[in-house]
Formats: structure tokens, sequence, C-alpha cells
């Protein structure tokens, strides 16, 4: 069992018939990963690289039990497919979809929170758990194993490339990753660095955790809090890139959306400062993740 | 997000039924005066700039006659604030002000909810209002899914010290301003001061209005009269930015892209993804390097688009080196952006001899992509090194063909 998704889930791609999602479901299927329906209105009775295509989410449901759903619709539609998904009574909701207006974001997560329902994302390059070979989201794209291969380390990324890149890091180190999470590079996500960080501490094959934190947004000072509360018990390599935006003009946004520093609010050395005190790895320089992450696991059985 | 200019959102608030003084916009001294005249003195006279703290940066004054419109406009068009020269004004007439409130909508990126600030002490920054006066501070937060009630409002007037018929028209004015943010998806309406005035009415004398970027296909009002991605930048657009811009709109179906100058620098910086450029950007720096400016793209653009990227990125004067790292690509299709940078540096007749280029570039069709670039002569790596390895080459080749 990993965090989120393992052999249990039936998955549905809300939106399949799409140029990226339609890539995204070969990758997928070839990787291994058993991609149930697909739903897109008016396109009912197709098949998208073998995967039989509904008009509802409801149709799909009713035929199999539909636990995860991924959402590629446009960002115009994207609030009916998650309010859809949750109607639905699907568990998990990974929202890829981009620039989705914040009104709408605001109002499906409040409606998710209300009925229980996980929503990963808006914005999330996707949930790879490479042991159960499951692969949501353009992650990892048609070359999993280059980055992700299974271990003992979780991975969240604010950074959908990163979570890429911090994977590789992982493997690079000599170990592998038990699930890598990229929740979202948006200011308002519906599982945040902690929520994720809770499940790795539920996780019994995960045994340290790997964290790319980014300027702006409460992320990085809420999980220092949660490890503070003893939350979260297991080391936690906690890289923040972006110093330099401390010191450019105040209020500008630099890669993401969330990435933004105003007054002491969002600051990298804030940040990092709290991680430190909470008890975290710290590393100055990204390449000493793989130092850290030796000295912490021993040595890798590969290396 | 969208910044709103002041006369567009005092526009809008009076369209939506919140008070508003009465207000001319003026390019010029002449302009100035004859809305001035027009509106009858005395008058305020502000700089009409897309950006806060006006009044601080000396950009708002009162005149009292045609003469003091004249030098006030003069003056205020010559300033800039914060970074944002001043080219039009807002000539308003004044308000015989009883005292100052403040009100604002915004999101609670914690609580993930819009949240309502209000306080008795306006006409100064929330920051001081927070310092100076932490007890009269009110926060609302309001349920997405319920909306806002006019009760609600009720409780916000009556907690302002709000009373009889002012209890009245602050609920109005609160519950329209809470309609106003939502139906013209904001990100941030802030009216301060609300004004009391000797009249007995309140009038919002000030609007500091941002709009989400990505609603404003959903918004007309707002089409063609604000720019997007207002946010990216601490001052106007360059010229260069600006052409950026309409490259990754000449595409917008595929791949998203952002360029912003730096001031001086002589690296030429291309990136892969929102987060390994704030990695990039920060190896650069630590080893001594300095771009010239903040590229990223992500979302697999296509060649011209690249292309396009990328002869902005050495248009700029002072680049002497060309650099991309990104990190390892989920969707990218890295031969199409290695096409992408050749066709660039043949239009731009770059000699890789002479212009020191490295590139760190992995991911999809990554063997195609170290074929491109390696048989261009090009400095290519992929997943054989790091991103922070690859912004010390790039300093180190510099350092080599410079000194």
């Amino acid at each position: 069992m990993a965090i989120l998704v393992d052999r249990d889930s039936t998955i549905a791609i809300q939106g399949i018939t799409g140029r990226e999602a339609s890539m995204v479901t070969r990758h997928a299927l070839a990787y291994g990963t058993k991609i149930a329906a697909g739903i897109t209105p008016g396109k009912g009775g197709q098949f998208v690289e073998g995967v039989p295509v509904y008009d509802t989410l409801r149709q799909a449901c009713e035929e199999k039990q539909i636990t995860t759903t991924v959402v590629y619709v446009p960002p115009a539609f994207a609030y009916d497919a998650v309010m859809e998904a949750i109607g639905n009574n699907v568990k998990l909701v990974l929202v890829i979809t981009e620039r989705i207006p914040r009104k709408d974001v605001v109002r499906f997560l409040a409606a998710a929170k209300e009925a229980g329902t996980t929503v990963v994302g808006p914005n999330s390059v996707g949930i790879l758990n490479p042991e159960d070979r499951i692969k949501l989201g353009a992650i990892g794209g048609d070359n999993v194993e280059r980055c992700f291969v299974p271990g003992p380390v979780g991975v969240i990324s604010r950074s959908g490339g990163m979570t890429a890149e911090c994977s590789w890091m992982v493997k690079r180190a000599g170990y592998g990753v038990s699930a890598s999470v990229s929740i979202g590079g948006d200011p308002l996500v519906g599982s945040t660095p902690k929520d994720i960080l809770a499940r790795f501490e539920k996780d019994e094959k995960t045994k340290a955790v790997v964290m790319w934190g980014e300027p702006g947004t409460a992320s990085e000072e809420n999980v220092a809090d949660f490890i503070k509360e003893g939350g979260y018990t297991k080391p936690l390599i906690a890289f923040v890139g972006g110093k330099f935006v401390e010191d450019m003009p105040e209020g500008t946004v630099f890669g993401h959306a969330a990435s933004i520093v105003q007054g002491d609010s969002g600051r990298p050395s804030l940040k990092k400062k709290k991680l430190k005190e909470a008890g975290a790895f710290v590393p100055e320089y990204f390449n000493d993740i793989i130092p850290i992450l030796r000295d912490v696991l021993g040595k890798p059985q590969s290396a | 997000m969208a910044r709103v200019l002041e006369s567009i959102g005092k526009e809008l608030l009076k369209k939506s039924g919140i008070p508003v003084p009465e207000f001319r916009t003026a390019k010029n001294e002449k302009e100035a005066l004859a809305a001035a005249e027009e509106l009858g003195y005395p008058v305020v006279v502000k700089a009409l700039v897309a950006v806060g703290k006006k009044g601080k940066a000396g950009a708002i004054k009162f005149a009292n006659n045609g003469e003091e419109v004249q030098s006030q406009a003069k003056e205020i068009l010559s300033m800039t604030v914060r970074n944002f020269p001043v080219d039009a004004l807002l000539i308003e007439k004044k308000l015989d002000i009883v005292s100052e409130l403040y009100l604002s909508v915004t999101y609670n990126d914690n609580t993930r909810s819009p949240l309502i600030i209000a306080s008795s002490e306006g006409g100064i920054d929330i920051e001081e209002i927070s310092r100076e006066h932490p007890d009269k501070i009110i926060s609302y937060g309001v349920n997405p899914l319920d909306g806002f009630f006019q009760y609600q409002a009720k409780e916000i007037a009556a907690a302002l010290g709000l009373k009889e018929k002012l209890l009245q028209k602050g609920t109005q004015l609160i519950y329209r301003m809470y309609q106003f943010f939502d139906r013209y998806d904001a990100t941030i309406v802030e009216i301060n001061p609300l004004a009391l005035t000797a009249d007995g009415d309140l009038v919002a004398a000030a609007i500091l209005m941002g709009v989400d970027d990505d609603a404003l296909y959903r918004q007309p009002d707002l089409k063609d009269r604000v720019e997007a991605g207002g946010d990216r930048s601490w001052r106007p657009l360059t010229e260069l930015e600006k052409e950026m811009v309409a490259v990754d709109a000449a595409e917008s179906y595929r791949g998203t892209a952002r360029y912003t100058e730096m001031v001086g620098g002589d690296i030429g910086f291309l990136c892969g993804g929102g987060g390994g450029s704030l990695l990039a950007f920060d190896s650069l720096l630590r080893f001594g390097g300095q771009p010239a400016n903040y590229t990223e793209f992500g979302g697999n653009p296509t060649k011209t688009k690249v292309a396009g990227l990328v002869k902005g990125v050495l248009s700029k004067s002072g680049v002497k080196s060309f650099f991309m790292d990104a990190n390892i690509t989920n969707n990218t299709q890295t031969d199409v952006v290695a096409e992408g940078i050749i066709q660039a540096f043949e239009e731009k007749r770059i000699d890789v001899k002479k212009f020191p280029v490295v590139i760190r570039l992995a991911g999809v069709n990554d063997a195609k992509a170290r074929e491109i670039f390696q048989s261009a002569g090009i400095e290519y790596y992929g997943d054989d090194i790091t991103m922070e390895d690859a912004a010390k080459i790039i300093i180190d080749r510099m350092k080599e063909i410079y000194g």
C-alpha cells in the first residue's frame, strides 16, 4: 500500500479525448497503470487507447467502482468536472488543469471538504507510485524509470517539474520513492505539503521525505509547525528554492503563481529558518540532498 | 493578477451601486484644469497608476483653484510611483470627510475562502492598522458555498460602530462590495479610505483592485482594459517583454512562457519549469553569475514559440552567453525545444565557438535532442549532471572566453 493511489484504485480520466490526456493515457497504460474509463461528453462509446469512453462519470461509476479521477478538462469546465467527481462519490480527484479561475477553485475545494473528497491540485503534474506502477498525469512522461523507481522515500513538490527532478535525485543517491506527489503550483490547492506529509507519516514503507519548497504561501511554515506538534516524526529533507526572489522588488511573481513574497510572508529565508528549528534537514544546495539522504537512510543497497 | 486602474475600478463600483466621488481623467495640465473647472473646487489630483500607496509617494494632492491644479498636475505627471511612470491623472471632487474607515475583500490562502477585513481606522495601510490598532481589525471569513448574506454585512457594519441610518448604508455598501468582488472575479478589492462625509454618506474615496488573470475570459467589462500578469513585473512591461507576451499568445494553445528583464546582467537565461527556474537562477547567482533576464516555459511549447523566446533572450543588450537549464521534463518534447533553440541561433547568427552556450535538458525524446545539439557543436548535458552542476559550467565557460 502506498499513499493516495494503490492497486485497489479504479481510475477514470475526465476529458480523456483531449490531445494531452490521450497521450498521457498511452504513457500510463504502457507503464502498466490500469485506466478503467474515460469521460468526455458526446464521445460515449468511443475508445482511447482501448479505454472505454463514457458521456458521464455516472455511467462509468455504474459499471465500475471508480475511486479516483484525473481531471484534464479545459479551465472553463473544470469546476463542473470536479463537482461531478464529488457528486459521484469519487474518493480522490487529481486536478491537472491549470489556469482555473480562483473563484471556481475556492468553491470546489469547499465542496470537496464538505463531502470528504481528497483533491490534489489544481495545476498538478501528477502522482506516481512506482511499486504498484501507478502513474496519474504526465508525471514521468514516456520514461518513468528514469526518475521513479520503488524505494523508501516520499517526494512532495510544489513544482511539477521538480517532482521529477527530486525523485531523480533520490534515485541518484541510490534509493527510490514510495510515492511522488506534485501538489500543484497555485496558491490554493486541495492537498498542502502538510496534508501529504501526514499521509507519508502513516505509510510504513516511507522512511524519509524529500520536499521541494518555494517562496510564497505558508506551506513550509505549516509543515514546520506540524513537525513541532509531533504530526510528522520521520526525517524530512526540505529544500526551499528561490532565494533570489527576496532581493527582487516586493510583490513580484516568479515561477508559479503562488511564488510571491510580500512583507515577511513567503520569504525562503524565514521558511528555512522555521523548518530547521522544527528539526528538518534544510540543504543550502540542491546537490546536498544526496549526501543528506545517505546519512539519514544509511548506505543504499545498490551503491 | 491583472491590476485595475482606479478610474475603471470606480466606474465599476458606481455601476454596482457603491458611491464614489465624482471624477474625470486627464492626460495633461490642460485636461486637468478643464476637469477641475467642471467638477468645482476643491479637487483632488491623483496619479492614475495601478499601484497602491500613492499618498505615501506624494502622488495625491489637493487643489483650491486653477493655478494649483495646473502646478500639481505638472508635478505628479513627472513622477514615478513605485516604478510606474505617471502618464495620466484622476481629478476628483474633494469630499468633506468626517472620518475614514477601511474595507477589503481578498482570499485567505490558509482557509481557502474569501476574507473580509474592516476597520474603523482607515486612511492608513492595513499593515499600519494591524500594527497600531490590532484591536480595531474585524476579520470576517465567507463560506464560498453559502455565499454572503445581508445579515453578515450588517454584523460587520455594526462591529465598525455604525448606527442608525449609517448602519443601513454601511450594510448595503459592504454587501455590495462582496457581490462586486465575486462578480468581477477579483482577487482583491480594497476600499481605503471609505469616507464618512459631513453629509452623512459613505463614499469609496479610493479603490485598489486586482482581477484574476485566469477569469478574464468571462469578464467582458474588463476586456482590453486591464493588463494580465501585472504582478509578474514590478514596473510596466518593457518593449521586449511585450513582444514576448505576443510570442506566447500567438500559440496560446500549447506551452506557457514568460519573460522578465533583469536590470543589467550578461547571461541569457532560459529555463523549463517554474520550480526549476528558481533553482537555476539561485545557482547562477551562487556561482557569481548575473542573469540578464528570467525566462521560463513549460507545457510542451512549439518550435516557433521556443525560437521566439530564445531570440528575445538573445536580443537584450549585454547578453554574452546562453544558458538553458531545465528540470527533467514530464511532457515537454526536448527535441522540439532543441530545434527551436537552433533556429533562433541561426537567425541571430550565433557563433557557438565564440559565444558560450551550455544546455542542460533531459526528458522526453532527449536522445534526439542530444544529437541535435551535438551536431551543432553545442555543449549539451542530459541527466548526466544536476541542474546546479550545469550552472557552474556556464560560469566557467564565460570565464574561459571573457576572462
